[in-house]
């Protein structure tokens, strides 16, 4: 329960995805979500998803995490299968994820919500001592080094209602990172931040050691990720170093 | 679109006549040496201490029915709310079970189960007790459930992708964004056992209600006036009271975040 265990390594292959709500009356297009993407990350290595909304981004996030259908392909992480119901809950709890806008439970201490990834370590101990507002003991030492590494020390006492948006996705981070998880994935982190509290995010997810796979549909942010993979209409268009300006104006452009 | 709305005030206007009609309003005119006394008794109460006493010991008595028929709720309705909401994926033909069981439960009126059970366990408050509580349990199911569907799912989403299982998806997720809800529809059971129990009282069910009855019976029009203050009594205290316990649970509710 100290630092990250090794950093886990990504395999995606010919994974497609179709929503089931999507109706033919739509365009073929947006019936599916991801088509034949396929994707490899180096243990450590750190990537960027780019693309506009509706592009796949979190689609592909949570397919990392074995939610949602699957047409074809195969996933592994760190050499499990996410859509594996055996292996669905190893791979989740050895990964990290922080979610658009933070996504904490409203109406709970932002202490709770820091620990809320991490029920699976408390034991009955720990869920006593949850109970009493204490934290469970096997993750004590932890918390308080994240939250002091996140500046977020002084905000466990206080409800998640209460914090900015910017203070959120720093519980979020510590929340993602307490299980010393071998793959971070965020989804959108910077949404709704000012621009200091985005770069403050962004810079935090890439101090880690973690394997880290970023969504964003922000170019700017893209931009401080060494791997840039592109996605439009859920195919990988580019994957390599940073997009040229022509490329990321045909990311954006409407069909 | 004018002449519907037409057509539909005369259906009400007839509807209304209808119902009144059946009332027999006609009775008010009829009110003999009988009714005007009940109405003196009743607008002077009896005030003797020891008539006080026991009405304060029939009001204690209404209370426990209410207390102890809420609790008793609770303990039929945690399972079953729990099965019914869809956010505890439980399985399909459970859940179908769970519904049918809350339905039925709560289907039969209080005052049914209390004749029943005056006829089974005897009269007293254990019969009002268990009617109270065998209703309350399958109308609390239906509102926690409700309540626990209701909550924000992409921060519940968040915790159970964080490889949380059921137990750890429901009380780090979903209760924490429903206990307000849950404890206020609590509450608000509490203020309604409060009422039904003065009426099961009538069929024999214990407290007020049944010292009501009798003072009717026995034309002690004065106690029945001290009973009917006493029931108001009850009935606002607790509701005040609930309500102060209402805006203190819920009191994080407000602070919505910007």
């Amino acid at each position: 329960m100290t630092g990250p265990a090794s950093a886990t390594g990504l395999v995606v292959a010919g994974l497609t995805v179709v929503h089931p709500g999507a109706r033919p009356a739509l365009s073929e297009v947006s019936l599916t979500a991801l088509h034949e993407v396929s994707l490899v990350a180096e243990p450590g290595e750190q990537l960027v998803v780019l693309g506009r909304s509706g592009a796949g981004k979190t689609t592909l996030l949570h397919a990392l995490l074995g939610a949602g259908p699957r047409e074809a392909g195969t996933v592994r992480v760190g050499g499990l299968d996410p859509y594996d119901p055996a292996q669905r809950l190893r791979v989740r709890r050895s990964t990290g994820l922080v979610l658009q806008g933070g996504d904490l439970v409203p109406r709970v201490r932002a202490r709770t919500a820091a620990l809320s990834g991490s029920s699976h370590l408390f034991g009955a101990a720990g869920w006593w001592a949850l109970a009493r507002g204490r934290v469970p003991a096997p993750l004590a030492p932890r918390l308080a080094q994240l939250a002091g590494e996140q500046g977020v020390e002084q905000l466990l006492d206080r409800p998640v209602a209460a914090l900015s948006g910017g203070e959120r996705q720093r519980v979020a981070l510590v929340r993602a990172l307490l299980g010393g998880p071998g793959l971070l994935l965020a989804d959108e982190p910077t949404a709704g931040l000012d621009p200091a509290s985005a770069d403050a995010a962004v810079s935090a997810l890439l101090a880690q050691r973690a394997t880290l796979v970023v969504t964003t549909h922000d170019p700017l942010v893209a931009a401080r990720f060494p791997r840039v993979v592109a996605l439009r209409d859920g195919q990988v268009v580019h994957d390599g170093g940073a997009l040229s300006a022509v490329q990321a104006e045909q990311l954006y452009a409407r069909a | 679109m004018r002449g519907s709305r037409w057509g539909g005030t005369a259906a009400l206007l007839v509807l209304l006549a209808w119902a009144v009609s059946g009332v027999d309003p006609g009775a008010l005119g009829r009110l003999d040496v009988r009714g005007a006394r009940a109405l003196r008794g009743v607008l002077h109460p009896d005030l003797a201490p020891q008539f006080l006493r026991e009405v304060l010991s029939y009001a204690a008595e209404t209370l426990q029915m209410a207390v102890a028929g809420v609790a008793l709720s609770c303990v039929l309705a945690v399972p079953l709310a729990l099965l019914i909401a869809g956010s505890s994926r439980a399985p399909r033909p459970l859940r179908a079970l769970a519904r049918l069981l809350a339905g039925l439960l709560r289907g039969v009126p209080e005052l049914v189960y209390a004749l029943v059970l005056v006829a089974v366990v005897g009269l007293g408050p254990l019969a009002g007790t268990l009617a109270l509580a065998v209703h309350g349990a399958g109308l609390l199911a239906k509102l926690w459930s409700e309540q626990l569907e209701s909550v924000d799912g992409r921060a519940v989403e968040a915790v159970r992708l964080a490889g949380a299982g059921r137990p750890g998806v429901l009380l780090l997720g979903v209760l924490p964004q429903a206990r307000p809800g849950l404890l206020s529809l609590l509450l608000y059971q509490l203020e309604c056992n409060v009422r039904s129990a003065t009426v099961l009282g009538v069929v024999g069910a214990g407290g007020l209600g049944q010292a009501l009855e009798l003072s009717l019976r026995l034309f002690q029009y004065a106690r029945l006036g001290t009973l009917v203050i006493a029931v108001l009594l009850l009935v606002l205290g607790v509701d005040a009271l609930s309500r102060r316990l209402r805006g203190r649970w819920g009191a994080d509710v407000r602070s919505v975040p910007a």
